[in-house]
C-alpha cells in the first residue's frame, strides 16, 4: 500500500502544461526522491500534493483513499507536512512559539505556554534536533531555522514529509545531520519526499527515485540499481558529462588582488577581516564557505559596489580602491553576481536592453552620445544565438524567462566584455544539471583563454571541481589557501564550519 | 504573513482591452450617473467638453492650456522614467517665472533680448533648484520624495513675499511685479496660442529623443526598471540623479516662464500655483510611470478635458469640478489595473 500516490496529475497554467500526467508512489516509511530540471514540474506537482494548488486532471491518494485538498490546511490534517526552501517563519518570535504556531495547547482561552514549550523540547529530543525552543527564531542561522520548520510538521505528527531542496543552505556538516535525521524518521514508518537537484544526496540516502521531465513522469527507479549516469540521462534525455574537464596551464599575471581588504559593521566585529587574495590569469581561484561570512561584502568591494573600510584593491594591476563600479570595469572587470534577477538584470526590459549594459557608451551599440537600436538588436540576437538563449525574441522582457536562461544572459553579456578578470558569484545556483555544465564549461573556458577567474560558491562539488585553489572563508576571514590536490569535501568542509584545526 | 501563501503562476491569454479605454469608459459611465442624479443630461454635457477643447474655435484654447500642463507633465516624467520622484515641480515654477518676470526690467531698450536672458535663467535656476533635492539625497540621504516637496514651501513662500513687498508694483493694488515691456512678450501665434507652445513642443520631442536614442536616456530606463541593476552595470546613480532632477527642474522653471513672459507679462503671486500644472501633470506621468510619448498624451489628454470643463459649465449648468473628477476616476480604474497586473 502507497502511503502517498499522485495519479496522472495535469496542472495547466495558461496555455503552459506544468504538469502532464504525472505519476508518483511512495511507501510507507521511505525516502523518495523527487528529481528533474528546472522547469520539469517538481515544485507544481509538490504544491499540488501539499493543497498550495488544485489539479486540473488526475487524483491524489494517501494511504489508498482518494484525497482532495482545498488547502494546505487539509493535507496536514491528511499528515503531510512541508518545508519550503524559504523557511515560513516569523522572525520576531521563540523557537516553541513558532513551532506550535496554529495549533497551540490551550488552557481556557489561553495558550498553555508550559505545555507547548515542554512538548517542543521534547519532539526536539526525541529526533534529534538540537534546537533551543526559547531562542528567537531571527537570531538563528538557516540549519536551525530547518530544524525547526521540521519540528513545525512533526508537531502536527506529519506522517509524510515534503522537503524542497532542503540542502542549498547547509554546510556539508549540516547537511549529513539532517539526513541522519531524515533516516531516523523513515525508520519510524514517516515517509520523506525529498525534491533535490543533486545526485549524491539521491544516491546517498533515497530508496527510490522519482524523475520528471517536461511535466512526465519518466522514471521510476530504486537507487540501489540505479547509477548517476542513468539519472541524469533520465532528467536530461541525453548524456551529460558530470566531470570536469580541465587541463594543466601555468598561471600567469595577477590580474586581480586584494591586500587586507576589511570591511566593518555597525555592531564593530569586521564582516571582512584583513583578506588578502591573488588570482592571476589561467586560473580559477574558488572561495569556498556557508553563504553569510563574508563573501557578499568582499565580492562587493572587489566589483566597487562598496568601498571597503581598509585595504586595497587592484584589477589588472591598476589601483582601482574607492573607485566606482564604472572604473573597475574599466580596469578590465566582469562580475556574475549572486543575485542575476535583482542585480544582474532588469526582468522588465528587453533582453537587448539587458545584453548591452555596459556596451552602450561604445561603437557599434553608440556613436558619441547616440544609440543605434538596431545594434542594440542585433548583439542581441548573435549572442543569444552562441549561448542557446531560450527566449522568443531579443525584444522579449527578460523576467518572463527561466532560472538557467536568466543566468544566460547574464553570463553572456558578462563573459562577452571579454575582460582579463571575471568574478562569478553562485553563478549555478538553483540551476538544472543541463544548464549548470554549460556554465561550467564557460568558467573553464574563460581561464583556458587566460583569464582570470574568482568563484565564490556556497556549492562545494563546484568549488572543488573547478577551482586551481581553494579559499574558505569563515566568519570575515580566509582561514586557508589550499591547492586543488590538497582541496577535499572533508577539510574544506570542516573550514567551512570554522574547525581548522581538525582539518589539518 | 500567513506561513502558508501560494503563488499562482502568471494567468492565460485572456481577452486584454487597452487599460486606458478600459478606464476612461468607466469614468465617463461614473461621470454620466453623477450628471443625471444632478438633474442635468449627460450627452450634452459630454458633447460640451468635445466641443469646449477640440473644436476648431477651442482647439487653440485647448493648446494654450496644455502647454504648461505637458510642460510639468515631463517635469514629473524625466524623474519617473528613472524611479525617482520630483514633487517639488510648483517651487521649480515660481523660481523660473519671478526670474523669468524680472530679468527683462533690467535691460530696458533691449526687451526681446532681456526675455532670451530670462527664460535661460529661469531654465538653469529652476534646475539648479531641483537638483539641489537630488543633491540632498545622494550626498546626506534625505529622501528626494520628501526634500523636492518640501524645497517647494520656502521657494513659494520667498517669491510671494518679493511680489508683495520689495518688488511690488504699486501702481495696481494686487501682489503682482512690474510688466514686462511688450518686446519681451513671447510672440503671438493665434489668439491665446504664443511661441511658448511650440518651445515646449520641440522640448518634448527633445525627451523622446533622448529616452530612445540616446546612452544617458537607456541608462535612465534601466535605473527606473531596476536601479541595482544599473549600478551595477556601472551607470553612477549620483550622478545621474543629480542631473536627471536638473533637466526636470529646468523645464519646470521653463514652464514658469513661458507663462509670465506669454500670458500673464508679470509674476502675480499664487497665480503659477493655483492651476495645479504640477499636479496634473504628476498624475499624467504616473499613469504611464514615466513613458515619455504615453505622458505626453495623458497630459493632452487632461489639458482638453479641462479647457471643455470650461466650456460645459458656460454653456450647460454642469460645474467644471466634474472633468476633475471624470480625471480622478480615470486615474483610479488605471491604477486599479496595473495594481491588480502586479499581484502576485
Amino acid at each position: 500500500m502507497a502511503e502517498i500516490a499522485a495519479v496522472g496529475i495535469v496542472k495547466r497554467y495558461g496555455g503552459l502544461v506544468a504538469n502532464d500526467g504525472v505519476d508518483l508512489s511512495a511507501e510507507r516509511g521511505e525516502i523518495h526522491g523527487v528529481m528533474g530540471e528546472n522547469g520539469a514540474g517538481k515544485t507544481t506537482l509538490m504544491s499540488i500534493l501539499f493543497g498550495l494548488q488544485a489539479p486540473d486532471g488526475g487524483e491524489i491518494r494517501v494511504r489508498d483513499a482518494p484525497v482532495s485538498f482545498r488547502s494546505p490546511i487539509d493535507a496536514m490534517a491528511a499528515g503531510l507536512g512541508m518545508v519550503h526552501q524559504s523557511f515560513k517563519l516569523f522572525g520576531l518570535l521563540t523557537t516553541w512559539e513558532n513551532i506550535v504556531y496554529g495549533a497551540e495547547p490551550r488552557r481556557g482561552p489561553f495558550i498553555d505556554r508550559r505545555a507547548a514549550r515542554d512538548r517542543v523540547a521534547e519532539l526536539a529530543a526525541h529526533h534529534h534536533l538540537a534546537v533551543d525552543p526559547d531562542a528567537r527564531v531571527g537570531d538563528l542561522s538557516v540549519g536551525v531555522r530547518q530544524r525547526i520548520e521540521i519540528l513545525k510538521a512533526l508537531y502536527r505528527d506529519a506522517r509524510i514529509l515534503i522537503l524542497d531542496e532542503p540542502t542549498a543552505v547547509l554546510t556539508p556538516p549540516e547537511r549529513d545531520a539532517l539526513f541522519a535525521v531524515l533516516k531516523n524518521l523513515a525508520s519510524e514508518g514517516r515517509t520523506v519526499l525529498l525534491v533535490t537537484h543533486k545526485l549524491h544526496e539521491v544516491t546517498a540516502i533515497t530508496d527510490r527515485v522519482t524523475i520528471l521531465r517536461d511535466g512526465r513522469t519518466v522514471a521510476n527507479l530504486r537507487t540501489a540499481d540505479t547509477n548517476a549516469g542513468e539519472i541524469v540521462r533520465a532528467m536530461t534525455g541525453r548524456n551529460v558529462n558530470l566531470k570536469i574537464e580541465k587541463r594543466p596551464l601555468p598561471p600567469g599575471d595577477t590580474l586581480l588582488k586584494a591586500v587586507d581588504v576589511t570591511i566593518g559593521s555597525p555592531s564593530g566585529k569586521a564582516v571582512v577581516d584583513h583578506v588578502s587574495l591573488t588570482v592571476r590569469g589561467g586560473e580559477i581561484v574558488g572561495i569556498a564557505g556557508v553563504a553569510g561570512n563574508g563573501q557578499n561584502e568582499l565580492v562587493e568591494a572587489l566589483v566597487g559596489l562598496r568601498n571597503p573600510d581598509g585595504g586595497r584593491v587592484k584589477v589588472c594591476g591598476r589601483d582601482v580602491t574607492d573607485t566606482d563600479v564604472a572604473r573597475h570595469r574599466a580596469a578590465g572587470l566582469a562580475y556574475i553576481p549572486e543575485d542575476r534577477a535583482a542585480v544582474g538584470s532588469a526582468g522588465e526590459a528587453s533582453a537587448a536592453d539587458n545584453l548591452a549594459m555596459g556596451f552602450h557608451r561604445s561603437a557599434p551599440l553608440a556613436s558619441g552620445p547616440f544609440i543605434n537600436p538596431s545594434a542594440f538588436a542585433e548583439r542581441a540576437r548573435v549572442l543569444i544565438r552562441r549561448f542557446a538563449i531560450r527566449i522568443a525574441s531579443e525584444s522579449t522582457d527578460v523576467g518572463t524567462l527561466s532560472g538557467g536562461n536568466l543566468q544566460k544572459i547574464v553570463v553572456a553579456r558578462e563573459l562577452s566584455h571579454e575582460a582579463p578578470a571575471l568574478i562569478a558569484e553562485q553563478p549555478t545556483r538553483g540551476l538544472d544539471v543541463g544548464a549548470t555544465e554549460h556554465i561550467h564549461e564557460q568558467l573553464v573556458a574563460e581561464r583556458d583563454r587566460g583569464r582570470a577567474v574568482l568563484l565564490v560558491s556556497a556549492e562545494l562539488g563546484e568549488i572543488l571541481g573547478l577551482s586551481d585553489r581553494v579559499l574558505v572563508m569563515f566568519e570575515g576571514r580566509i582561514l586557508a589557501d589550499l591547492p586543488q590536490g590538497r582541496a577535499d569535501e572533508h577539510n574544506v568542509g570542516l573550514l567551512m564550519a570554522g574547525r581548522g584545526a581538525e582539518a589539518g | 504573513m500567513s506561513p502558508f501563501s501560494s503563488t499562482p503562476k502568471p494567468g492565460g491569454d485572456r481577452l486584454r482591452i487597452p487599460p486606458v479605454a478600459l478606464a476612461i469608459g468607466f469614468a465617463a459611465l461614473v461621470g454620466a450617473a453623477l450628471i443625471l442624479v444632478s438633474g442635468h443630461d449627460p450627452l450634452s454635457a459630454y458633447a460640451e467638453i468635445v466641443r469646449g477643447s477640440l473644436s476648431p474655435g477651442a482647439l487653440p484654447d485647448t493648446l494654450n492650456w496644455a502647454t504648461p500642463l505637458v510642460g510639468m507633465t515631463l517635469v514629473a516624467a524625466i524623474p519617473l522614467r528613472g524611479g525617482m520622484v520630483n514633487l517639488g515641480g510648483d517651487g521649480q515654477l515660481v523660481i523660473g517665472g519671478l526670474i523669468c518676470a524680472l530679468a527683462p526690467l533690467f535691460f530696458p531698450g533691449h526687451s526681446a533680448f532681456g526675455a532670451a536672458v530670462g527664460l535661460a535663467l529661469a531654465g538653469v535656476g529652476g534646475g539648479l533648484y531641483a537638483a539641489l533635492a537630488a543633491w540632498g539625497e545622494v550626498r546626506h540621504g534625505v529622501p528626494m520624495l520628501i526634500s523636492s516637496l518640501l524645497l517647494s514651501y520656502p521657494a513659494i513662500g520667498v517669491t510671494s513675499y518679493l511680489a508683495r513687498f520689495p518688488l511690488r508694483d504699486v501702481s495696481t493694488g494686487l501682489p503682482q511685479t512690474l510688466m514686462i515691456p511688450p518686446g519681451a512678450r513671447l510672440y503671438v501665434l493665434s489668439g491665446a496660442l504664443n511661441v511658448g507652445s511650440l518651445l515646449i513642443a520641440a522640448i518634448a520631442l527633445a525627451v523622446i529623443f533622448v529616452d530612445r536614442r540616446t546612452s544617458a536616456g537607456y541608462e535612465l530606463r534601466m535605473r527606473g526598471k531596476n536601479p541595482r541593476f544599473a549600478g551595477y552595470g556601472g551607470v553612477r546613480l549620483g550622478w545621474q540623479a543629480v542631473r536627471t532632477m536638473f533637466a526636470s527642474g529646468a523645464i519646470a522653471g521653463l514652464v514658469g516662464a513661458i507663462i509670465v513672459l506669454g500670458s500673464q507679462f508679470r509674476f502675480i503671486d499664487g497665480a503659477l500655483v493655483t492651476p495645479a500644472y504640477t499636479w496634473s501633470g504628476l498624475m499624467a506621468a504616473l499613469l504611464v510611470n514615466g513613458e515619455p510619448v504615453g505622458a505626453i498624451v495623458a497630459g493632452l489628454f487632461f489639458a482638453a478635458l479641462q479647457t471643455g470643463g470650461f466650456a460645459m459649465q458656460r454653456e450647460t449648468s454642469v460645474p467644471r469640478v466634474l472633468t476633475l473628477v471624470l480625471q480622478a476616476i480615470v486615474i483610479l480604474f488605471l491604477a486599479m489595473r496595473r495594481g491588480l497586473g502586479r499581484r502576485m
